[in-house]
């Protein structure tokens, strides 16, 4: 408290550079070489938890020395065995040795600890740091340097199935919380010696860690260094996720549209590294991060490559529709009702307003009501529990629906809408994208409602508009549509056969853009000739 | 912060335009006008009229006598909503629409005299059917013409058709086919078009061919029969924007013959070998040649027919490649007589339907420009042209009987 | 700020062709048969041509100049103050054609879609629309036009299939007439329905390639005018010479008579126009930007978003100012052939004189 004290005022003052810590005060001061010093300079710094351990012990049964630790940190075992036991038991090949504080920490790091993890500190900070990070701390009276051992033990869950990327076919592994094993996840599937990861932390009091992965040789090397300097430039003082990490990087704040792309799937930062994407993991955030990110993303999803291209085209195809439809499927609705009734089939026309004669409200604010209850059913379905939610959902679609119609608030056809619309916001793949396109559905709305169909396009020119200027990372949204690339077009709507695909996307200006190898390249062209031509050269 | 200013200031610009809603009008907020009839109304008409569009006598009125516009509006609520749930049957067509006719000086000022009168805003969208009395036809029909091209909403695919008798009746009329009255008037002469009985003459085909200097419009020519059902009895023809004459049904095979239209839809009786047989056409072409003999064209009409013959009426004479010959042979006269006979009746009344003129003025500019050039030059000079007939007939098929 | 050159010949073609294509399709067809009644089609090749050949000028004057604007490098060719005036004159004749084009389209809207909506509302949402839009950067406005130009193309093309169905050959025939004199003005007055491909001269200094403006341009051209003989062929083979000279806007009528198989949409006139409506947008964002950047240019100014709302109220009162839609297009009709002489004589003008100085820009 007296500490914090001190460091308020200043910390108002200049905000950027001090963080109001405890720690900051010993930055770059040496650990005393008393023992008790440094016991009490622990005590000082963790004193009030109750989950710090301090255990003295006598190191080959002569020296004084003290172990720390969170204890639930720490894995208990290896300090039993590896650190406290080694220690206190001087090993037969170094009888005889000296062993006086001055030489006594090489000694032990050399010749008897059993832990690859052991550094040796002189600094008190890096020592409260070893601490927090779960790490154990050996000091001993007389020297002037503690031994930080690397004994992190925290409890994860398992790797699962990726909850909000599913796929029928293709690897079922999802990432987890703990940084490390994502990177174990991401390595494996990319043995290369290309693969680098730069850490670096984030967050003045998380100190939350985080890696940049990408490929050497393939990835734009300007590219690298904007994500580094972008994530550098952050000063924040938590990083709960990779989502606060997202919103101080994108180009545009204030856009609905998402400029980075976030995935729980190993393989899809996999596939995006070879690219020539950057992903960056945060620890604590089973989602990374994917740069830049271009809008035809958002409607891809893994298993378009893992099964065949005829097949996946459709469905993208579906999806692409489902997406466009999502965002302009009422206000078309309340345009034709309400200004353009001309439209439609005569029949149609005639039976549609006997749907509608009972209803008191104007197609825009009925459409407006009914669209409004829909998303406050769909939060409500998120937030409650599993077993209660598919109930909610039943009897608000079901229920509030046929209940609507009867009582003569909505008419039948506006429910028929409004279900399909909301329908085909699920079928985007890419939850943010789906969010945006949700939210835009409601000023086309009102737009619509307004200028009719003229209000529609121009709500839509606005949007196209808007989409054109987007940048993620300097790389144009709507790439490779606009600007043209035709290699890229292959994977644009249709996902052209992977024999097409022989080039990584050229908009992320790729070091090497060579994605199937010219021999593979040639074979499968030889393949389609022989096809043709039934038998042709040899060679 | 600039940004941000400028922003704000754009978007309040914004706003006012976004807080009104001129055209917003919910579709059962319109009456959807599905029908119009147009009569010539009598003398009593203008003691029936109100002052709406103008105060009585204060305006010096168009000369021609007043017209009688009756409308099918469609009553939302009474048509139920997807294919009829409770029974389609009980809806009497009668329930589905409302009718009711007004007079006026002119169709725009009967139009205001009926909006007078209904609380919606009449809306032509859906507008399929315009029905004009012979009468009206006979008398002149720029005044239908000009209202309903000026008015965007009108749908160029809408049919205008000439009533025999009077047009308001077809209005009231109440079929038991379809729900909706018009829509089965509409869908008599679509399917008439699909099964052949009938050239495609939509309301704009009518006005694209009464706008062309070498060629008249027509319409179809329709009757109502006594199950209040309608009868499409021939093609009225025009002279400018007045009806001439009227054809006989058969006839309409004449002139689907002449310009070779596809699918063929009529049938006709052929007497050889002492039996009567039916053949039903069913692929016509025909080339047209033109020429100008003694400064007068003359066109060289080839008519090619197929068709298969569907009756027979006695059991003797069965079919051999001699009788097919003779069949062949006896409808190629008659036809040829029955197209020279039809064109014969169009030239009397100088009213150029099939558009003979369009082939001069595009194949001969020359000859157009210094001898013909106008409308009404044609129409005179219609009557002198001269015609050649070849018909030729195959038979193709003669069924699922062997003789 | 220096904008990098990113604009590719594809794109260069897109902006010729999304510029042209506007408002102007709407009546063409009636033009075209006021010349030529069935020799429409030939009327509007002509008019073609002339267009090509005003644009060859530019495109050719813009290689001698590829880092300058018709703005700049006049002045190095004429001198100052004759460089002034002309460019004067460009500002102003693009800033009545962005107000005419709006009012032209707010009237077509308001005739045949929107009846009760005051028409200059609907004038000034295009107005705005098209000012939002020029304040971005000559990259994404050549990105703009590359999104759009299909959307541009497809309804055209699609109404020109649909239409052949009804149509009948006799009424484009006799295709060459013989000599009307009112051929010559209708020519003309199609030529200057090409002019927004004047954008050309904003767009060479910002090309990759300066050297490929000519075929990019061309190419755009042609296409553009491709597109409009087929519109005109079309209108008139549906509804013969006689009819259109009967109809204020006959490619809405094209659209009218046309219905999609199976009746999905009975009739497509609504959603044309609303599909025209990007068409018109493009347009207007060609010429305001041409304004709004020639200004910019005229003023020594880097930054040309400054001029892009500053103009917005001058364009937004001289396209309220013809009294009624006959006026309207009379004015449409003399301001046409009076630009002729800005967009065609001029630069020819400018191109014998820089041959004739041997004045040239520096190659990058």
């Amino acid at each position: 408290m007296r500490i914090l004290k001190g460091y308020g005022k200043p910390k108002q003052k200049k905000a950027v550079a001090a963080p109001g810590q405890k720690l900051d005060a010993y930055e770059n001061k040496p650990v005393s070489t008393r023992l008790d010093d440094t016991v009490d300079f622990i005590e000082m710094l963790f004193g009030g938890n109750s989950d710090l351990i301090i255990r003295h012990f006598r190191v080959f049964g002569e020296h004084p020395a003290v172990l720390a630790y969170f204890s639930n940190m720490a894995d208990q075992i290896t300090i039993n065995v590896d650190i406290l036991k080694p220690l206190m038991y001087k090993p037969s090949h170094l009888e005889g040795k000296p062993a006086e504080p001055p030489q006594l920490m090489e000694v032990l790091l050399n010749d008897a600890l059993y832990n690859s993890e052991a550094v040796r500190e002189t600094e008190l900070a890096k020592l409260a740091n070893g601490i927090l990070r779960g790490g154990t701390v050996v000091a001993i009276e007389g020297s002037g340097e503690v031994l930080v051992i690397g004994t992190r033990k925290i409890e994860k869950r398992a790797i699962d199935q990726p909850a909000t990327e599913q796929v029928i076919r293709g690897p079922r592994e999802g990432l987890i919380e703990q940084l490390g094993t994502n990177i174990a996840l991401i390595r494996y599937r990319l043995q290369s010696a290309d693969l680098r990861i730069h850490s670096m932390e984030i967050g003045r009091r998380t100190n939350s860690k985080v890696a940049i992965c990408f490929m050497e040789g393939i990835t734009n090397p300007e590219l690298v260094e904007e994500v580094k300097k972008r994530l550098s430039k952050i000063d924040i003082d938590a990083v709960m996720d990779s989502g606060y990490l997202e919103q101080f990087i994108e180009d545009n704040h204030i856009s609905p549209f998402p400029q980075v792309q976030y995935t729980e799937r190993p393989d899809k930062i996999v596939a995006n590294l070879l690219e020539g994407r950057v992903a960056i993991l945060v620890d604590g955030s089973p989602l990374a991060l994917v740069v830049p990110t271009v809008f035809s993303q958002f409607y891809q999803t893994v298993e378009d490559y893992t099964e065949r291209f005829l097949l996946m085209s459709a469905i993208r195809l579906a999806r692409l529709i489902a997406l466009v439809f999502s965002l302009v499927f009422p206000s078309i609705y309340v345009s034709i009702i309400s200004f353009n009734p001309e439209l439609i089939p005569t029949e149609f026309a005639v039976a549609v307003a006997g749907g509608r004669a009972g209803v008191p409200f104007p197609a825009v604010i009925e459409v407006l009501i009914i669209e409004t209850s829909m998303e406050v059913l769909r939060e409500a379905t998120i937030r409650l529990p599993q077993q209660v939610g598919g109930a909610l959902s039943i009897v608000g679609v079901l229920v509030v629906g046929q209940a609507a119609v009867a009582a003569g608030f909505a008419s039948p056809i506006t429910v028929v809408i409004i279900a399909l619309t909301t329908i085909g916001s699920f079928a985007t793949p890419a939850y943010n994208a789906a969010l945006a396109l949700r939210l835009l559905r409601f000023p086309l709305i009102v737009m619509a409602g307004v200028f009719g169909l003229y209000g529609v396009m121009i709500g839509l020119i606005l949007i196209a508009n808007h989409l054109l200027s987007l940048k993620s990372f300097g790389v144009p949204y709507l790439s490779p549509l606009v600007p043209g690339n035709f290699q890229g077009m292959k994977d644009l709507i249709v996902r052209g056969p992977l024999s097409w695909m022989t080039r990584r996307p050229s908009f992320l200006g790729p070091v090497d853009d060579r994605k199937l190898g010219e021999q593979t390249e040639k074979t499968l062209e030889g393949n389609l000739m022989d096809t043709a031509q039934e038998n042709g050269k040899e060679g | 912060m600039f940004k941000t200013v400028s922003l704000a200031l754009v978007l309040s610009m914004a706003v006012p335009l976004l807080t009104g809603c001129w055209d917003r009008l919910e579709l059962e907020e319109r009456a959807v006008v599905l029908g119009v009839s147009i009569d010539v109304a009598g003398e009593e008409a203008e003691a029936e009229e109100s002052e709406v569009s103008h105060v009585e006598g204060s305006l010096p009125l168009p000369d021609h006598a007043m017209v009688r516009v009756g409308v099918q509006i469609a009553l939302p609520g009474r048509i139920p909503l997807g294919p009829g749930e409770s029974g389609g049957g009980k809806g009497d067509s009668s329930q589905t629409v409302w009718v009711i006719d007004v007079v006026g000086h002119s169709i725009d000022d009967a139009f205001m005299n009926l909006q007078q009168q209904v609380s919606s805003k009449l809306f032509f969208g859906h507008l399929r059917v315009i029905v004009i009395s012979e009468a009206l036809a006979r008398r002149g029909m720029d005044n239908v013409n000009d209202y309903f091209r000026r008015n965007a909403e009108v749908r160029r695919m809408a049919w205008m058709i000439v009533s025999k008798g009077k047009a308001l009746d077809l209005m009231k009329a109440a079929p038991k086919l379809e729900r909706v009255p018009t829509l089965y008037l509409m869908s008599t002469l679509d399917e008439g078009v699909k099964l052949g009985k009938f050239p495609e003459d939509y309301i704009g085909i009518y006005w694209s061919h009464s706008s062309k200097k070498g060629q008249e419009g027509f319409l179809p020519y329709v009757q109502m029969k006594k199950e209040q059902n309608v009868e499409v009895s021939g093609l009225a023809y025009f002279r400018s924007d007045k009806m001439v004459g009227a054809t006989q049904p058969i006839e309409i095979a004449g002139y689907l013959g002449l310009k070779g239209i596809n699918p063929a839809g009529y049938r006709s009786f052929i007497n050889v070998a002492n039996n009567s047989f039916v053949s039903a056409a069913t692929q016509r072409r025909s080339s047209i040649k033109l020429e100008i003999r003694n400064g007068v064209p003359h066109f060289r009409i080839e008519v090619a027919l197929e068709v298969n013959i569907e009756e027979k009426i006695k059991q003797e004479a069965h079919i051999t490649p001699e009788v097919i010959r003779l069949i062949q042979q006896k409808q190629e006269k008659n036809s040829t007589l029955f197209y020279e006979n039809m064109l014969k009746k169009t030239q009397e009344k100088g009213s150029d339907i099939f558009g003979f003129g369009e082939r001069v003025r595009a194949k001969k500019p020359g000859y157009w420009n210094s001898e013909i050039k106008t409308k009404e030059a044609w129409q005179r000079m219609y009557k002198d042209v001269t015609f050649d007939i070849v018909v030729a007939v195959n038979v193709r098929r003669i069924g699922a009987k062997a003789l | 700020m220096e904008e990098k050159r990113q604009i590719t010949a594809i794109q260069t073609a897109a902006i010729i062709v999304s510029t042209i294509i506007g408002v102007g399709v709407l009546p063409l067809p009636l033009f075209a048969v006021r010349a030529g009644d069935s020799a429409a089609p030939l009327v509007t090749l002509l008019g073609m041509l002339l267009a090509i050949c005003g644009l060859a000028l530019i495109a050719w004057l813009g290689m001698r100049f590829p880092n300058q604007s018709i703005i700049q490098y006049s002045e190095a060719i004429i001198g100052k103050i004759p460089a002034w005036l002309g460019s004067l004159l460009i500002i102003v004749f693009f800033a009545v054609l962005t107000s005419l084009a709006a009012r032209e389209f707010g009237e077509v809207v308001v005739t045949s879609v929107l009846k009760r909506t005051p028409v200059e509302v609907t004038v000034i949402v295009m107005l705005l629309l098209a000012a939002i839009s020029t304040r971005k950067n000559i990259t994404t406005f050549a990105y703009l036009h590359h999104f759009y130009f299909p959307l541009l193309l497809f309804p055209g093309i699609l109404i020109v299939f649909l239409s052949l169905k009804n149509a009948d050959v006799i009424n484009l025939q006799p295709a060459f007439t013989t000599g009307s004199p009112g051929i010559w003005a209708g020519v003309l007055t199609i030529a200057a329905l090409f002019q927004g491909s004047f954008i050309l001269t904003m767009v060479i200094p910002a090309m990759r390639r300066p050297e490929r403006a000519m075929i990019a341009s061309m190419g755009g051209l042609a296409l553009a005018g491709g597109l409009y003989v087929a519109i005109v062929a079309a209108a008139v083979s549906v509804f013969g010479a006689e009819e259109i000279k009967k109809l204020l806007w006959p490619t809405l009528e094209l659209a009218k008579a046309t219905s999609l198989p199976a009746n999905v949409l009975e009739r497509l006139d609504a959603a044309f126009l609303a599909v025209w409506v990007t068409a018109v947008f493009t347009t207007l964002l060609s010429s305001h930007f041409l304004t709004v950047r020639a200004t910019a240019h005229l003023f020594r100014m880097d930054d040309h978003k400054l001029f892009s709302f500053f103009l917005l109220p001058v364009v937004f009162v001289m396209a309220m100012l013809p009294q009624n839609i006959v006026q309207m297009y009379d004015i449409i009709e003399i301001v046409g052939r009076f630009g002729l002489s800005i967009t065609i004589l001029y630069p020819g003008l400018l191109l014998l004189i820089s041959i004739f100085r041997k004045k040239r820009g520096d190659v990058s």
